[in-house]
This record gives structure tokens, C-alpha cells and sequence, in this order.
């Protein structure tokens, strides 16, 4: 029962001094003071309204406590005057709260006002993450131009992005992709169109390794089924030494591979135009030279025979004077298909210009090489050409000897060749 | 003639620039409460309070939509818009708008409005009396989504809360 000032003041002291040595407990600041048993007067009106200041202190105390523990939601009453600064501040957070979901979800516009330390930090993260949405748009309209296609795999091989121009080049779209390991789609087969074995591809390998490679000379499956010639470069992507994934650049290398091919046609043709006689299709002089010394050299190492006839047209200036210039190129022509159809495809037959052919007989030494000439004269006296005269042809045959060149050998074919004309043209005379 | 009504236009503010070349183009929070609570002193004595109140909603309505067609930009997405306008309230002084809860697909708001044009800093009278920032906030609204919205204000500095709070929903 509380008479008097004192004995009310002596119960809120020991309230008090209790409270600040041991802290509010699980039941909060209890009011000592029974308020029913307070007469009426100034003590029972003071102590009603200490009671209420002790209620709102313990409201305030756990609604504090809820908004520490996370609680936005928590409530308190709305005339209590100590909670008035708690409540800005759950209003406060109930908005960061909004705000990092906004910022979550993409919203860059997002900007902390009047929260001191924390706006300043706040839309400094706001502006870094523009800067970085800058960047990626600034890398997207790279990629989206780009002419090459760009895969980004992750560390298993499993598609995390592809820009436009891959999906153009090969056909697979980017959301139907995504997730699954590309290479055994896209590198499933090789250049002949047989399955690649899996393990031991180098793209799978760079994979599996994080290892940086190129290829020029790759093949990709489109999702049509053609194979797409195609030169990649592959290089890792590494955060923190640890690897995340590889970018794959490509591009389609298919016009350039027909240029290539029609390069190796024209040079195979220029090849050829340099080592044919054009009237009559067989191998020219420098041509010829070139494989006899071929001849020459294997002839020393594997001392085998070779043998070098010569022929020449008999009076061929007379078929010209007398038939002109076409017959005598006609005649030619004819001649050389007879000599061509009648030797060895290992052989080498060759204008060595105007009227003269050379015939290279490897493995055929002088006696056999003599009795080749005499075949092809014969055919030749045999032959019915486009003019109404025989065309016949005189021979020179020399054999290959140690040391022997080219030159020697032709020179020593072209002196028996002479002896040929000289002893009545027509015949075949050894060196 | 002289009309019995009158039509709010922009151009009425006038050009302050010129006005007031001297005291330039603010003024104190006092003298706007003074003006705006005097009103409400004359007015609910003559139509009573729930009338004075319809009347600052209304007001506050064409308002919000005023300051929408002259302030802000309307073409901007939501998101963007709403930066715009809690940008636009701070420099203008108006109050720190910020927003608790957002349903973008229906258009369901929980705003706040911090240091209150209206009634910051004001006693607790037991009531909320920001009834003209209801209306402004509607009229904002409706001008950006074309569709008429319905602004109550739950928490007010005058109920014992530290901040305005707003529920904002389409009718």
C-alpha cells in the first residue's frame, strides 16, 4: 500500500535499481505499483500515468527487438511516443526491402535518399551495376554484330550463350541449347562425315582441360546435317585461376575453301600448261627434262638401265612446203598419238621441238631400248597420215652411263640420230 | 462575362521568374500550412468536415494531375517513372516518397511520404489529414495509366506514425 511520496519513491527506486542491474527480463519492465490500491489524489494520477510510460517502454522495448530480429511487419500502438522513431525507421526499411527486390529484378533506377552513410553506399552499388549493365550491353551489341559465331560453354561443355550469328551459321537456337553440351552436337562428326570418337577430340580435350586451341581446318554439323568447314579458336575464361568455362569463336570458312580449291585448280592447270606441248598433248622440253633427271637419279642409285630415243620427222620441211602448215601440224599430232598409244605408261614421251621427239625408256638398256625404236618406226612407216605421202621418222637411241646428265645423254641420242639421217633416214641407230 | 467556376491551368501559377525576382520562387512550409490549414478552418465550419475533406481530395486530384502533364514524364517506363517522381518531390520539397510494396500487375501501391508537405512535425490530433495528398497521388496515377485510382491514407504523422503511409489501388 503506497501512504506516501517516500514510500512510492523507495518502490520505484528499487524498480528502477533492479532493472538497470540485472536488464529488462522476459516479463519487461514490470510497474511495481498496483495502481487499485493507490488512493485517490495526485499519487494514484502519477502513478497511472508512470504505468502507462512503463507499458509503452516495454511496447516500445519488443517492437524494437521485432524489427532487430527482421520483423517488418511488426506492430506497436500508434500513441506510443517512443516508438514514433522506430516506426521511420521500419517505414525506411520496408523500402530498402522493395528497393534490393526492384534491384533484383533489374531496376537500376533505384536511389536511397536521406539514409546517410547508407544512400551513399547504396547508389554507389547502383552505379557500379550500371556501369556493369552498360558494359554487358556494350559486349551484347559486339557479340550481335560480330561476324563470327561466339559459344560460351561452361566447364562441362554445357551451352551458357550464344550470340546471333552463331544460331545463323549453324542453325541450333540459343534457348533450345542452352544447358547441354554442345560439342557432341556440334562436333559429332569429322570432315569425311564419319562419328568423331568423343575422347579424343582436341575441342573436347580444350574443354575437359581448359586449354586454349585454334583450328582452321575444323568441321561443324549444322542442324540441317551439312558439315560446315570452319576455323575456331577456343580460349578459357578464368575467375580467380579457378575455370568457368571457354569461349568458342567460329566462322564459316566454306567460301574460302572454294577459293583455295579453285587456286589449287588454276595452279594445277598453269602446272599443266607449263609442262605440255600444246600442239600435241604430250610433255614439252622443259617438262621433260625435269623427269628425265628424275630418271637419271634413280637410275644411279638403283643401277638399273635407261635408255633416251630420239626421232625426228623424216624431211618434215618438205610436208610443210608442200601440204602447208596445218597438214604438217596434223601430222604431228597424229604422230604423236601413235608413239604415245604404242610405249610403256611407265615411259615418258615428249616434243623436244619442231619435228624431234624424245621417248625415255627406264629399265631398258641399249639392245632393248634399239629394238623399241625399231617398233615405233615401224608403226610409224605403217601408218596412213592426212596427206597423201608416208611419213616416216629416223631414230637415235644412247644409254644411260655412269655420270651421265641429261644433256649427255640426249646429246649422245641426238648424234646417233644423225647418223640415222646421214646413213638414209628412216632406220634406228644405237650411240 | 465573368464565369461562375474556374478552370486550373499551368500557365496560372504565372512566371515566377519575373514575379519575384527578389525572393525568388520558394517559400516557407509555415506559410503554405497557414494557408492551407485556415482553408480548412473556414470551410468545414461552412460545409463541415467530411465535405472539407472530399473537396482537398478533389482538389489535390487535379493537382496531381497538373503536375504529371507539366512535371513528369509520362512516356517513361513504371520503374523509371516512379524514380522520377520521388526525385522530382525531393527537389521540389514536396516529401521523400518511397515506396513499401509494388504490384506491378495489378497496379497495387504501399507508398510512404517521409517529411510531409502536409502534416510533418504536426501533434497527434487521432486522425489522418493528408487528404490532399490522396487526391494528388490519384491524380498523379490516373494521369500515367489513364485509369482512375483510389488513394487512402492509412498511417499519418497526426495518428502517432512517423510517416505518412498510402494504400494507392485502382477503382
Amino acid at each position: 500500500m503506497v501512504s506516501n511520496s517516500e514510500s512510492l519513491y523507495k518502490i520505484l527506486s528499487d524498480c528502477l535499481s533492479q532493472v538497470q542491474a540485472t536488464g529488462i527480463g522476459p516479463d519487461g519492465l514490470v510497474f511495481p505499483v498496483d495502481c487499485a490500491d493507490v488512493p485517490e489524489g495526485e499519487h494514484k494520477i502519477f502513478c497511472q500515468n508512470l504505468e502507462q510510460i512503463f507499458f509503452m517502454l516495454n511496447e516500445s522495448y519488443r517492437y524494437a527487438q521485432s524489427l532487430a530480429g527482421g520483423e517488418l511487419n511488426a506492430e506497436v500502438s500508434r500513441n506510443n511516443i517512443f516508438a514514433m522513431p522506430l516506426k521511420a525507421l521500419q517505414a525506411s526499411l520496408k523500402h530498402l526491402t522493395w528497393q534490393t527486390r526492384q534491384v533484383a529484378a533489374g531496376d537500376l533506377s533505384q536511389k536511397v535518399s536521406f539514409l546517410g552513410d547508407f544512400s551513399l553506399s547504396f547508389n554507389l552499388m547502383i552505379e557500379s551495376l550500371r556501369e556493369k549493365d552498360a558494359l554487358e550491353q556494350r559486349l551484347k551489341t559486339i557479340t550481335d554484330t560480330l561476324g563470327e559465331g561466339i559459344y560460351l560453354v561452361d566447364p562441362h561443355g554445357c551451352l551458357v550463350f550464344a550470340n546471333p550469328e552463331a544460331e545463323h551459321l549453324l542453325g541450333y537456337r540459343e534457348e533450345e541449347m542452352r544447358g547441354k553440351q554442345i560439342f557432341n552436337t556440334i562436333h559429332s562428326r569429322q570432315e569425311d562425315g564419319t562419328i568423331h570418337p568423343h575422347v579424343d577430340t582436341r575441342f573436347a580435350s580444350a574443354i575437359r582441360h581448359g586449354h586454349a586451341y585454334q583450328d582452321d581446318n575444323c568441321v561443324f554439323s549444322c542442324q540441317s546435317g551439312r558439315l560446315m568447314p570452319v576455323s575456331v579458336t577456343c580460349r578459357p575464361v578464368l575467375f580467380d585461376d579457378t575455370l568457368q568455362g571457354l569461349v568458342i569463336a567460329f566462322r564459316d570458312i566454306t567460301e574460302q575453301k572454294k577459293y583455295q580449291q579453285s587456286l589449287l585448280t588454276i595452279n594445277e592447270l598453269l602446272e599443266k600448261q607449263a609442262s605440255i606441248d600444246s600442239l600435241t598433248g604430250i610433255y614439252n622440253r622443259m617438262k621433260f627434262l625435269k623427269l628425265l633427271t628424275v630418271e637419271i637419279t634413280k637410275a644411279q642409285r638403283y643401277k638399273s638401265p635407261l635408255t633416251v630415243i630420239m626421232l625426228d620427222v623424216d624431211n618434215f620441211k618438205n610436208v610443210n612446203d608442200d601440204f602447208g602448215h596445218h597438214s604438217g601440224d596434223l601430222v604431228l599430232r597424229a604422230l604423236a598419238k601413235v608413239i604415245g598409244n604404242s610405249i610403256r605408261t611407265s615411259d615418258i614421251f615428249a616434243r623436244w621441238g619442231g619435228e624431234e621427239f624424245l621417248v625415255v625408256t627406264p629399265n631398258i638398256d641399249l639392245n632393248q631400248g634399239l629394238q623399241v625404236a625399231e617398233k615405233l618406226r615401224e608403226q610409224l612407216s605403217e601408218t596412213t597420215f592426212a596427206i597423201p605421202r608416208p611419213v616416216t621418222a629416223s631414230f637415235g637411241v644412247s644409254q644411260y652411263r655412269e655420270g651421265d646428265s641429261d644433256t649427255s645423254m640426249i646429246h649422245r641420242a641426238d648424234e646417233a640420230l644423225y647418223r640415222a639421217k646421214k646413213n638414209g633416214r628412216n632406220r634406228v641407230e644405237p650411240e | 462575362m465573368v464565369k461562375d467556376s474556374y478552370d486550373f491551368s499551368w500557365e496560372d501559377l504565372g512566371n515566377l521568374e519575373i514575379g519575384r525576382p527578389n525572393l525568388g520562387n520558394e517559400t516557407s512550409v509555415a506559410v503554405y500550412r497557414l494557408m492551407q490549414f485556415t482553408f480548412k478552418d473556414v470551410l468545414s465550419k461552412e460545409l463541415g468536415k467530411e465535405k472539407t475533406s472530399q473537396l482537398f481530395i478533389q482538389a489535390g486530384l487535379v493537382a496531381g494531375r497538373e503536375f504529371c502533364r507539366n512535371i513528369l514524364n509520362t512516356s517513361l517506363p513504371l520503374n523509371e517513372f516512379i524514380a522520377e517522381l520521388t526525385q522530382k518531390l525531393v527537389d521540389l520539397k514536396v516529401g521523400i516518397l518511397r515506396v513499401e510494396k509494388a504490384e506491378m500487375d495489378n497496379l497495387k501501391f504501399v507508398l510512404t511520404v517521409s517529411e510531409d508537405l502536409d502534416c510533418s512535425g504536426l501533434p497527434v490530433l487521432g486522425e489522418t489529414v493528408c487528404n490532399y495528398d490522396e487526391g494528388f497521388i490519384s491524380g498523379i496515377f490516373k494521369e500515367y495509366t489513364g485509369k482512375d485510382f483510389l488513394t487512402k491514407e492509412v498511417d499519418c504523422w497526426a495518428t502517432g506514425d512517423r510517416t505518412c503511409r498510402f494504400d494507392v489501388k485502382p477503382v
